[in-house]
């Protein structure tokens, strides 16, 4: 690659007019007063997250520390928000175990829980013995025989 | 063979004696001295200005601001955006001087502040660029490459400067924002490939592959009036 400066000579003289072109006389003089002022006024005041990505630059290692804080904090938070939520359900697992009425233990075992009719219906199959189809997968090959009741006037 | 004794008895030829006395450039001591009190006063001022003493900051403006306004103007051409991007620059720069550590000299910290500017500055103003160029000072009509290639190789031998300014000026509005960069930190500015790597945050390989590419670029867009 021949970046001599015999290639570029008639460029290099070209550019010589670049350094020639000057700003109006006075504008050089003004130009730190205005800037001064411009200070002074407040202008370009570094917001919170400026500053803090700022003392970064200046120091790594508090950029790690506070990844490390944020990491922290934020799984400290979400284990605390599980905690609570398996609490919570536990607690109303428990209530809800304290509230049931005393359980029928004969007529749990002849009589399977009921299925709203809708469900049913939605199923294909007006049964409500037939709750089991419920857990069929939607794909399945293999088909089970549903037994069919016709005692119920259906 | 002619030779001739010379007043301090040392023996040369006629050739040498005819030949004219070309002084090298060393480096003067005093000016040495001179950039290393200042590179010094430059820390001090620096550590003044971040205990607030705007009077020190003030010191550092007028010291820098003569090249930073050149490099942000020749990237813009137009002196109204650089007016603008410079200021916004020592005021950005006053405003974080709290995070300069002293690695580099201050010098390159501003530069990148306004390089990192301009360059954002240009890639959002992409479609509507607008050249207002400062005046041509008189030197330039004694200035002997620009008089030669002006007034003998040119071919259009009526150009003036005024035009010749613009279509350079068109020229480098067409190199990309990189490219023009360095073309002007190197060969309007005169910083050298290791300053202008330390400023752009590239190595030197980088600034000399982009300083040739947009050499050649500016060659064949000015081919007219270069030959």
């Amino acid at each position: 690659m021949n970046s001599g400066p015999e290639k570029f000579e008639e460029l290099r003289k070209l550019m010589a007019l670049k350094r020639h072109e000057q700003p109006p006389p006075e504008y050089m003089h003004q130009l730190p007063d205005t800037i001064i002022t411009r200070i002074e006024r407040g202008e370009g005041q570094l917001n919170l997250w400026d500053k803090l990505t700022a003392n970064f630059a200046l120091r790594p290692s508090l950029a790690y520390a506070f990844g490390l804080t944020v990491c922290g904090a934020l799984g400290l938070s979400g284990g605390y928000m599980v905690r609570q939520e398996m609490l919570r359900a536990g607690d109303s697992s428990l209530e809800a175990t304290l509230r049931a009425p005393p359980v029928d233990t004969f007529a749990s075992q002849s009589k399977p829980a009921a299925t709203p009719l809708h469900v049913a219906n939605w199923l294909g199959n007006t049964n409500p013995a037939a709750d089991s189809q419920m857990e069929l997968p939607l794909f399945s090959t293999s088909r089970t025989t549903i037994p069919v009741s016709y005692e119920s006037g259906n | 063979m002619f030779i001739e004794t010379s007043r301090d008895g040392k023996e040369h030829t006629k050739a040498q004696l005819e030949k004219p006395i070309v002084r090298l450039p060393v480096p003067i001591l005093e000016e040495v001295e001179d950039a290393e009190s200042r590179k010094i006063s430059d820390l001090g001022l620096v550590r003044q200005a971040q205990h607030e003493d705007v009077g020190a900051y003030d010191e550092l403006v007028r010291r820098y601001q003569d090249r930073i306004y050149a490099t942000v103007y020749h990237m813009t051409s137009n002196h109204e955006d650089a007016n603008d991007l410079v200021q916004e620059t020592f005021i950005k720069a006053y405003r974080a001087l709290k995070t300069f550590k002293g690695d580099s000299s201050f010098y390159t910290w501003v530069y990148r502040i306004a390089v990192n500017k301009t360059i954002n500055f240009l890639k959002q103003r992409k479609n509507r660029q607008h050249m207002s160029l400062n005046d041509v000072d008189h030197n330039a009509e004694h200035d002997p490459d620009l008089v030669a290639l002006v007034s003998e190789k040119t071919p259009r031998r009526d150009l003036n400067l005024a035009e010749l300014q613009d279509k350079l000026n068109g020229a480098m509005l067409k190199l990309s924002e990189h490219h023009r960069m360095v073309v002007t930190l190197h060969d309007i500015q005169g910083l050298s490939h290791e300053e202008i790597g330390a400023i752009m945050g590239c190595n030197v390989g980088t600034v000399r592959s982009r300083l040739f590419y947009a050499r050649q670029q500016l060659q064949a867009n000015l081919a007219d009036y270069l030959k």
